[in-house]
């Protein structure tokens, strides 16, 4: 008997603590960065099946974008010549998505001020720049040194790192890299006689110069170098890059590797910062009330407690010492037998 | 528009049929009283207590479901312009108003311009707003926006040292291309920061020609002057060299004026002009626009709980109220004694 009343009762209690909207706090890490875009000639080269790394890195960071956490912060930046260039320091992603896709999408080769690539001294004012704002950089990049880097390497890094990733961008195989006139009209390809090849000539000789040809101690201390090479060519120069990060305590992954493994990695190299976000129970909380209110119909429409089926026995076979047990039971019916049926043709009442 | 956390929970919306074909309380078999007169109250609890059921369980699924008002934009009238702002990035904008790097005292050209546009969009809640920068090359910074959050952090970032040279010409063709995510009703306007200018090649004044009529756009622009310069407005003393390759700004403010378009240069030589050009454009760019506002989602399922809750109340209630039927029995015709 108190259970027929209970569950119902237990069943607006639930839906009453839905409706509250309770929830568990949980600590959620985001991390912000400043993701910095390599805009050089070479990020023209078409090898990411077929797109431009640009329009792949555009498409990919998109995407990325959008499937982060909200709280979490982007800015952008592009980087051509020797430093990078901030569009807007980082904004919250879920309220100004549609500023970031819009800025990102606007990405494009024609911003470059200068044509040169710098890899090494773009990635360090990006980082001087990112630690200014006091978030993690992501720079993504192909690696293509151009001119090429002087025979010591690149200059190492000074100053403190505020962690994060580099984004490698290409294909394995080198590729050609368009070539563009005055109007940003495609006119064919860089031929090996369009770029320098040889290293820059500062800093110290390398140490096989002696056996150079042309090798002159005085007069042209680095010897003939700068015959031939494949500088015209470009791809991911994966393994140059994985030496800058590790310099520079940064992580280094293929932007292709996809959203998911970017957010791992961040986690790994770069300082989160935690918001506390509450995950609603109310879902669970209704479906447990919806379950225990469909289960109470199928099962309660036409339950008999001990004492009806009792009753019933008594009807059909014996009166005796019934009443005399359960007089009060008859007593409290007799008042409520009011509200009852009203089908003539069913003699099934409804009592309440 | 209305959507779903959770759509596929709408499958179980069919249980919601059960309280039709089953009863929640007891029925119990007792003769005929179909020939007692019918009363309104059985009636009303007879037909309420099936669609108490109907509602609970539909309801709770619904609130399962988790339904909510896609947030989105909506059409809004406002006060103000579609407005694009064109900064100029070359490296002498850092230096202050007297020609000098700055020291402590001091503030740079762009910093000035920084502070100066930041108060001027922060009075203006309802413009669409697009920032783009050009140095050598046009940058374009922020798409048309209506997020002040963006617009801040855009001009903020703005304070990194500058590029290279000044290429006018092309930074005000983007300024004018981005003109086309302006919306249609209300006034489009061009401003543009800069303290100098170049020789604007032939075909990229043809082209901006072209983009001046097509996009009719109001053209303003904030000539930062450097101590000594010379005035733009001016062709300076009769005898003295005036050509595009000397005095570069004059020659742009004239090509500028040739444009066919609304057209006016403000001349700063310090914070409070500046103040005072940005005050002046303000009050000419204010004018009925149609745009946009945010809003955001908005969760429906606590309405479909607490329904989900009043009908299994409802339900309770009947529950509580509810005694078992138990027929009083003749008296036995015999009595023990």
């Amino acid at each position: 008997m108190r259970w027929r009343v209970v569950l119902p009762a237990t069943v607006t209690g639930l839906a009453l603590l839905a409706a509250l909207g309770l929830g568990i706090p949980r600590k959620q890490h985001l991390t912000d960065a400043l993701v910095v875009v390599d805009i050089t000639r070479s990020m023209n080269v078409r090898d990411m099946q077929g797109e431009s790394r640009l329009d792949y890195v555009r498409r990919a960071l998109r995407d990325w974008i959008a499937a982060r956490p909200c709280g979490s912060r982007i800015g952008l930046a592009l980087f051509t010549e020797r430093r990078s260039v901030t569009l807007f320091e980082p904004v919250e992603i879920c309220a100004d998505f549609s500023s970031v896709a819009g800025s990102l999408a606007g990405l494009d080769w024609r911003m470059a001020w200068e044509g040169d690539s710098m890899i090494s001294k773009g990635l360090d004012y990006s980082l001087d720049r990112a630690r200014e704002l006091g978030v993690p950089l992501i720079f993504v990049t192909d690696g293509h040194e151009a001119p090429p880097l002087p025979y010591a390497g690149p200059a190492g890094f000074a100053g403190d790192s505020p962690g994060g990733l580099i984004l490698g961008v290409g294909g394995d195989a080198p590729a050609p890299i368009p070539k563009f006139d005055d109007l940003g009209r495609e006119v064919g390809f860089y031929d090996p006689e369009d770029v320098q090849h040889a290293p820059a000539r500062i800093g110290a000789p390398p140490s096989d110069a002696s056996e150079r040809p042309g090798y002159h101690p005085r007069n042209n201390p680095y010897g003939e170098s700068d015959l031939e090479g494949n500088e015209h060519l470009s791809e991911l120069r994966q393994v140059y890059l994985q030496d800058l990060a590790e310099d520079r305590e940064l992580g280094f992954l293929r932007l292709a590797d996809g959203g998911a493994a970017i957010d791992r990695a961040l986690l790994q190299y770069a300082p989160t910062h935690s918001v506390r976000v509450t995950r609603s129970l109310s879902p669970l909380i209704g479906a447990a009330g919806l379950l225990l209110l469909i289960a109470l119909w199928l099962a309660g429409h036409r339950g008999f407690t001990r004492t009806e089926r009792r009753f019933h026995d008594y009807r059909t076979h014996s009166h005796r010492g019934f009443l005399r047990r359960h007089i009060g039971v008859v007593g409290k019916s007799a008042r409520s037998y009011a509200a009852t049926g009203r089908r003539d043709s069913d003699n099934r009442g409804r009592a309440l | 528009m209305m959507a779903f956390f959770h759509p596929y929970v709408l499958f179980a919306l069919p249980f919601a049929l059960l309280p039709l074909g089953l009863r929640w309380l007891r029925s119990f078999d007792v003769p005929r009283l179909g020939s007692r007169p019918v009363d309104a109250r059985s009636r009303l609890i007879d037909r309420g207590l099936p669609i108490a059921g109907f509602i609970a369980i539909s309801s709770l699924v619904l609130g399962v479901s988790g339904p909510y008002l896609k947030g989105g934009s909506v059409p809004y009238r406002g006060q103000g312009s579609n407005l694009v702002v064109l900064i100029d990035r070359s490296s002498s904008m850092d230096d202050s108003f007297a020609g000098r790097t700055p020291d402590g005292g001091e503030e740079s050209k762009s910093a000035a311009a920084r502070r100066i546009l930041q108060d001027f969009i922060a009075g203006r809640p309802d413009d669409r707003i697009g920032i783009a920068a050009f140095s050598t090359a046009p940058l374009q910074v922020l798409p048309m926006t209506t997020s002040r959050s963006a617009i801040r952090a855009a001009i903020d970032a703005q304070a990194e040292r500058g590029l290279s040279q000044t290429d006018v010409g092309r930074g005000l063709a983007l300024a004018m291309e981005m003109m086309r995510d302006s919306t249609t009703v209300g006034s489009r306007a061009v401003v543009m920061v800069s303290d100098g200018a170049a020789v604007i090649a032939p075909d990229v004044q043809k082209q901006l020609r072209e983009l001046a009529l097509e996009q009719q756009v109001n053209l303003y622009w904030l000539y930062l002057r450097t101590e000594g310069a010379k005035s733009i407005f001016d062709d300076g003393a009769p005898g003295e060299a005036n050509t595009a390759q000397t005095r570069p700004e004059r020659h742009l403010h004239l090509f500028l004026q040739r444009l066919g378009i609304t057209y006016r240069a403000f001349e700063a030589e310090g914070p409070e002009a500046v103040q005072q050009a940005i005050d002046e454009i303000g009050k000419m760019e204010t004018r009925p626009i149609l745009t946009e506002r945010m809003i955001p989602r908005r969760d429906l399922d606590w309405i479909c709980y607490l329904l989900a809750a009043a009908a299994a109340g409802i339900l309770t209630l009947a529950r509580w109220l509810e005694r078992p039927y138990a027929p009083v029995m003749p008296a036995p015709l015999m009595r023990r004694s």
